[in-house]
């Protein structure tokens, strides 16, 4: 469960103080595919950062199954981001001169997770994301934006995290592609109990998730969402 | 892919800028490792020169200074009141001989004059009469101007009293007698071909000749030629390492005496003494046992101390050059790591977001600073083997310009083992003069040196690139999201 209780995140620009987080709370139960939307600007990705432990926030806590995030050390938050959080990033943030299997099977690396069963496990998940496996070994350079987008998801799979956070993971795939990858997080959310939230601009996504956010001015506000079941009946 | 693989990945991430670092370092690595070759080189020298030479005292008659000196021989018993003092670990006697080519000097005698050789027969070692004999072999130097000069002004008149104009004359030949297998300085012979003499205390037909004599002649191991009708063999061939040097030969003691029809006539002995804290007191004792008015004692040591200044001062250089190399590596390494860390701050900030710990990151930093370093290292490697011998020589000989402008020793011709070169070098004391021995530094990269070089330069490189590698654990995870 994730306990997020007056999160505020300010910036200085010049003689501006910028609250694009400004005490934001809210609950998600383990398990619960959720969405934020909101204009650009809004904030969106820097409540992502707070939540993945990328950030600090000026005031406020998260707290992931009982433990504050706040008073973790620089080192537990790592081990916390290794092992608890999944991201998928919107510019993908892959490393370029690496292949898209040594990409998603660099997070295991991390995890000390042994060759074999990594190389086995990268090719499982890049495959799950339909990446054709002629392209596995090709450098991510050398791959388009979807399918640079569709290495990111399957990096973010890698270590089986608790909770996936993902900034527009379907904005460079094209529809068919799209639907698969929701189809593939609403899966592991229903099945895996993995907590996912999506940020997006795509209505199609914010609509098939559990729980619909809207982040404006810093202020998160809850909307109501059509259960995943009437979504999917159409 | 392990961190390895991957810090060897990014090395190569931009080849061009690779290999500009690379060739940068490689330069400034080639010249670390160039100047410790030059530096061992130097050490090991100046510690040769320490235990060898530096340890030797040399014994001449008293009053034999050069050829305008007097004095009277030293003998066989001298020798073993040498051997008697306390810390003198060897004697080693010698007799000179100066040849000169039978054709000639009995053409020279048909013509009426004397070839006089330095003081009319009266100079040689330490200034006494050194025998002169005639051979079958013909000496390798030309006499040249210096020769010429040299010998024309010590013509006598002829039998009908006239004085002979000058003339172009032929430089006789340095042989020694030696009671061990010595130069006439002390130094071990360095025999290039064939064998010693063996027993250098009993007389022997066989001879040691000097490479350039030898080819002059003709001459190879098993050869043979005459001194005074007697045949004698070459045993070996030796290289003193300077032209004069090579236009001699070596006899047993026994032998030369004979030839010269003076048995336990000595012109030096070469004493060495246990170690170098004891010369001092050696050479006082050995003094005074062979009596002031009998034999000069000189102290190799004192010879060499410039010649040994001015290696030192080439060690200390090329140490100084070394650290300095090293230093660069470092720097260029530290500089373009810093540069790499800041270019790549974003990517630091994707590894540390998906859970890369500080250290695993930093290390893959460091290994893709040896990675460089590696490459800069073979090339520097290449360099160094190549010019290091360069390098050496040209610092050594700035540097005995310097020496050689200031002679020390018994710096007139003949001394103790010379004769009226060719070159018309001063042979400066028994020792040959400090540019002899500097010269004969080498300077090879020997695989140790280069090891040792290199290991020196990693452990520069680790330094240089563990303070990047540090600032890595600074940057913060959120760098991930810069520019989205």
């Amino acid at each position: 469960m994730i306990e997020v209780k007056n999160l505020v995140r300010t910036f200085k620009s010049g003689d501006r103080t910028i609250k694009p987080v400004n005490d934001v709370s809210f609950e998600l139960e383990q398990g619960t595919l959720a969405s934020i939307v909101g204009k650009s600007g809004s904030g969106k990705s820097t409540l992502l950062s707070l939540l993945g432990a990328l950030d600090k926030p000026t005031s406020g806590d998260v707290v992931v199954n009982g433990v504050s995030l706040a008073s973790m050390p620089d080192g537990k938050l790592t081990e916390y981001r290794r092992r608890d959080i999944g991201f998928v990033f919107q510019q993908f943030n892959l490393i370029p001169n690496l292949s898209a299997v040594d990409n998603v099977m660099l997070p295991m690396e991390f995890a000390g997770v042994r060759k074999a069963a990594r190389l086995a496990r990268a090719k499982e998940l890049l495959e799950q994301v339909q990446l054709d496996p002629e392209k596995h070994v090709r450098r991510i350079n050398r791959l388009s934006g979807g399918e640079q987008q569709r290495v990111a998801i399957a990096r973010a799979l890698a270590n089986e995290p608790k909770l996936i956070l993902a900034d527009e993971p379907t904005g460079n795939l094209d529809e068919q592609t799209g639907e698969h990858i929701i189809e593939l997080l609403s899966s592991l959310s229903r099945d895996h109990n993995t907590t996912i939230l999506v940020v997006t601009h795509d209505r199609q996504l914010a609509n098939k998730t559990d729980r619909r956010f809207r982040l404006q001015q810093g202020g998160l506000t809850e909307e109501p969402a059509r259960s995943r079941v009437a979504a999917a009946s159409g | 892919m392990s961190v390895l693989a991957r810090s060897v990945g990014n090395a190569f991430r931009n080849k061009v800028r690779t290999g500009a670092v690379v060739a940068v370092l490689a330069v400034a690595i080639g010249l670390a490792l160039s100047m410790l070759v030059a530096n061992q080189a130097v050490a090991a020298k100046v510690a040769e020169l320490n235990a060898s030479v530096g340890t030797v005292l040399t014994v001449n008659p008293a009053g034999g200074q050069g050829f305008e000196g007097g004095g009277e021989p030293l003998t066989a018993e001298q020798a073993a009141t040498a051997a008697a003092v306390p810390n003198v670990s060897t004697v080693v006697g010698t007799k000179a001989l100066r040849l000169r080519n039978a054709a000639e000097a009995a053409a020279q005698a048909g013509a009426g004059t004397q070839a006089g050789g330095p003081g009319g027969g009266q100079g040689g070692p330490g200034g006494q009469t050194t025998t002169t004999l005639t051979t079958s072999l013909t000496a390798a130097i030309d006499a040249g101007t210096l020769g010429n000069r040299n010998q024309a002004g010590q013509e006598t008149t002829g039998s009908n009293g006239t004085t002979q104009p000058a003339r172009t004359m032929s430089l006789p030949i340095t042989a020694t007698g030696i009671g061990a297998e010595v130069d006439s300085t002390g130094k071990a012979l360095t025999i290039t071909e064939g064998s010693g003499l063996g027993d250098y205390t009993s007389e022997s037909a066989n001879a040691l000749l000097g490479t350039t004599l030898a080819e002059k002649n003709g001459l190879k191991v098993g050869s043979t030629f005459t001194i005074n009708d007697k045949t004698f063999t070459v045993a070996g061939l030796f290289d003193a390492g300077t032209t004069f040097g090579n236009n001699a030969l070596y006899v047993t003691l026994p032998s030369a005496q004979t030839l010269a029809s003076l048995p336990g006539e000595l012109s030096t002995m070469i004493v060495t003494v246990d170690s170098m804290e004891n010369v001092d007191s050696a050479k006082t004792a050995l003094q005074a046992a062979l009596g002031t008015d009998k034999a000069d004692v000189t102290q190799g040591q004192r010879n060499l101390e410039t010649a040994v200044s001015s290696l030192d001062s080439v060690k200390n250089i090329s140490l100084i050059a070394f650290i300095a190399a090293l230093g660069t590596a470092g720097l260029i390494i530290l500089l373009i790591m810093v540069m790499l860390v800041r270019e790549r701050r974003r990517e630091i900030g994707v590894l540390k977001a998906i859970g890369a710990p500080n250290r695993t990151i930093g290390l893959q930093f460091v290994l893709e600073a040896l990675v460089v370093v590696a490459m800069g290292s073979v090339v520097g490697a290449a360099v160094a083997s190549l010019a290091s011998g360069s390098i050496a020589s040209a610092l050594i000989s700035s540097n005995s310009t310097t020496t050689t402008a200031a002679p020390t020793g018994r710096g007139v011709p003949g001394g103790a083992a010379g004769f009226p070169g060719g070159a018309g070098l001063p042979q400066g004391g028994p020792f040959g003069g400090a540019s002899q021995l500097l010269t004969t530094v080498t300077a090879s990269a020997s695989p140790g040196v280069i090891a040792a070089g290199i290991a020196a330069v990693f452990g520069v490189a680790i330094i240089g690139a563990l303070v990047p590698a540090l600032l890595t654990a600074r940057i913060r995870p959120i760098e991930v999201l810069r520019g989205e």
